[in-house]
């Protein structure tokens, strides 16, 4: 059961993996892949508007890690621990999809809106480099 | 005086001998110039006459005549007389000749109270239509009396008519001019006596009906008089109600669209042909407010233009700039608004005019081309400046690319989800409906990219607005306004340039100087557009 997992993100790990992660509840997993690298972002595999996001960043030269919750077996309880985070850091509309979710360096950054927003007004830039995934 | 006056009643319509009799009655008693102040009783009730009608300006030029004789012991024939000596270069002869009454007004033999208290109110006695036929000529007397403002001579003419038309005036002159100054008899010698019985009180008993306030009417008049004021308080009371009636109905209206866009916005596509209205209520809402935004964005232009030039201090423009943003984001509220309801109706941009819809990106302008246009406009700018804007355009064309990117992979989905399946069987295929279904699931994602590419556009002009200065983003705003004007201004023209019957456009004119030789009054040729 948590072979699947494991193997998807942990491909290169032997396959006698700590029990401890089987306990990992959604939340603690979902930080825990937050801020495995720079850039992360939770997506879906049909979404369009992920796509969009995951062109923003190729096209400013970032490559972000990508979760497609759809093709993770605990997918279900990622999403809905990262609904959970966005009812709580900001207004997220009933039946709207919750991906795209971007964390920069660990830290939240939120849906598409949020990251155009910061796009525009200067501040995502220096937080990609800040977090190491920019380097101009 | 008196023939001119004559003359002019010459184009009363009707008793017209008897105005004239009258006109001598009325002239007869005058003597001396009136005070303007007998005249304020009849401007209110004059004037809402006019507006309302006539039986009660009867009542109120009978009265009118009967309050100056009461009020200061001046004679009505009085300020005729000086009426008579203004009305004949006035144009309210015909105002005269309108209120020639048939001599049918001595009808009722006494008037009550409230005629006289309605007079020295002077208030607008509202009366309805006449009934009667002289309400053509009441016509030309409120005509008339809305013509001549607030001059005592149309005063005085009111007055004048007013008397003219008693055909006992005689009785009515004589009832005032008992009251009047001995004068009157002196200028006035005869006619009015002939016409009357000399003393005012006299005539009352003769002619039948006393009024209270002293006028003598005849039992005719009188009734004449009620029906009109029947009248006048019928017409009333349906113009309120007709008033009431539209204000319920426009309320229901509103709540009913209000319904229709709620039940659309829960996703009633079902039977979408029959609801073919239904579907567009959320596009004709958008439209109209759309509409409404418009006017408010060619003032809020007027208000900056005006701040520029005035060289307002920065906080006062600021406070004008801050507005135009408000503005702006009431505008892609409205947007939003849009999106959820019909976004259709937002991506074809059928709301906006067609010169605006030829540059349209995902619903709206596009941003990077906007920064392009508003560059130049803006100098002189800071190195600071020059280095933002440039990143602001920057990082906006990349967003756009993103989202575009992300639009067209939609595009592509659906496309494969709607082809799914083989074509040929038509909606017998076995699937049909469950392509609908992922299919409108994939509209539904539509939304949320035109939501996205607003909120980009919005983001973008907040940005503008913390990298200029006050004053620049006074210009920039102006600038936009301005911009878009004209593509509304072209677009309008475009729509009435003159054109040529279409038969021979497929033939492309060689050039457009031929064309013009030939109809010089058409323009260009765009057929090749």
């Amino acid at each position: 059961m948590q072979y699947g997992a494991a193997a998807a993100e942990q491909a290169w790990y032997m396959p006698v993996v700590a029990p401890s992660s089987a306990v990992e509840t959604a939340a603690e997993r979902m930080e825990r892949l937050a801020s495995e690298s720079a850039v992360v972002v939770f997506s879906v595999s049909t979404c369009c508007m992920c796509h969009a996001v995951k062109r923003l960043f190729c096209g400013m030269g970032v490559h972000p890690t990508v979760h497609e919750l759809d093709l993770d077996p605990r997918g279900r309880e990622l999403e809905r621990a990262l609904a959970c985070l966005l009812g709580a850091s900001g207004a997220s509309a009933a039946g709207a999809p919750v991906v795209p979710i971007v964390f920069i360096g660990g830290r939240l950054v939120g849906a598409m809106d949020r990251v155009m927003a910061a796009h525009i007004n200067g501040s995502l830039v220096p937080l990609l480099k800040e977090a190491g995934a920019l380097w101009l | 005086m008196v023939q001119g006056e004559e003359s002019s009643w010459r184009m009363e319509r009707a008793a017209l001998p008897l105005n004239q009799a009258l006109a001598y009655g009325v002239q007869a008693h005058v003597a001396a110039t009136a005070p303007p102040s007998c005249f304020l009783d009849f401007q209110p009730a004059a004037a809402a006459a006019a507006y309302f009608g006539f039986g009660e300006l009867e009542e109120a030029l009978i009265h009118g005549g009967a309050g100056a004789a009461n009020a200061g012991g001046v004679d009505p024939g009085v300020i005729i007389k000086n009426d008579v000596a203004q009305a004949k270069s006035a144009a309210a002869a015909g105002y005269l000749a309108g209120a020639g009454r048939p001599p049918t007004l001595e009808i009722f033999p006494s008037w009550p109270t409230r005629h006289q208290q309605q007079l020295h109110s002077g208030n607008s006695q509202s009366v309805g239509s006449t009934t009667d036929s002289s309400s053509a000529q009441n016509t030309t007397m409120s005509q008339m009396e809305l013509v001549s403002p607030a001059s005592s001579a149309p005063r005085q003419e009111v007055m004048m008519v007013t008397t003219d038309d008693y055909s006992y005036k005689p009785g009515l002159a004589a009832a005032p001019a008992a009251a009047a100054p001995p004068s009157f008899q002196q200028h006035h010698p005869l006619p009015l006596q002939l016409h009357g019985d000399g003393g005012g009180d006299h005539d009352k008993r003769k002619h039948g009906s006393t009024r209270k306030d002293g006028r003598l009417v005849d039992a005719k008049t009188e009734r004449r008089l009620a029906q009109n004021r029947e009248a006048a308080r019928k017409s009333r009371l349906r113009k309120k109600a007709y008033v009431q009636q539209l204000e319920t109905s426009r309320i229901r209206l509103q709540q009913v669209e209000h319904e229709l866009q709620r039940a659309r916005s829960q996703g009633l596509f079902v039977g979408g042909c029959s609801a073919a209205g239904d579907m567009n209520s959320g596009a004709a809402m958008f439209d109209m407010e759309y509409a409404r935004w418009l006017d408010d964005d060619s003032k809020r232009l007027a208000e900056l233009r005006a701040g520029l030039q005035a060289q307002l201090l920065d906080g006062n423009l600021g406070l004008i700039v801050e507005e135009c943003m408000q503005h702006y984001d009431e505008l892609f509220q409205l947007k939003a608004a849009l999106a959820r309801s019909d976004v259709f109706h937002l991506l074809t941009g059928a709301w906006a005019t067609p010169a605006e819809r030829c540059f349209f990106w995902m619903g709206g302008f596009r941003p990077s081309e906007l920064l392009k246009i508003l560059m130049p406009q803006l100098d002189p700018l800071t190195e600071q400046q020059l280095l933002g804007i440039c990143n602001l355009q920057q990082s906006s064309e990349q967003a756009e690319e993103a989202l575009a990117q992300g639009l067209h992979q939609l595009h592509q989905s659906l496309a494969d989800t709607v082809a799914a399946g083989t074509l040929n069987d038509g909606a017998a295929a076995p699937n049909y409906m469950n392509i609908m279904a992922v299919a409108l699931d994939k509209l539904a994602s539509l939304e949320n990219f035109y939501q996205q590419a607003d909120n980009l556009r919005q983001q973008t002009l907040h940005q503008m607005r913390r990298i200029l200065t006050t004053r620049q983003a006074a210009r920039c705003f102006l600038s936009i306004g301005e911009y878009y004007s004209r593509l509304r201004a072209l677009s309008n023209l475009w729509a009435s340039r003159p054109r040529d019957n279409f038969v021979g456009t497929e033939s492309l004119s060689p050039t457009a100087t031929e064309l013009q030789a030939l109809h010089h009054h058409q323009q260009n040729q765009f057929t090749g557009f």
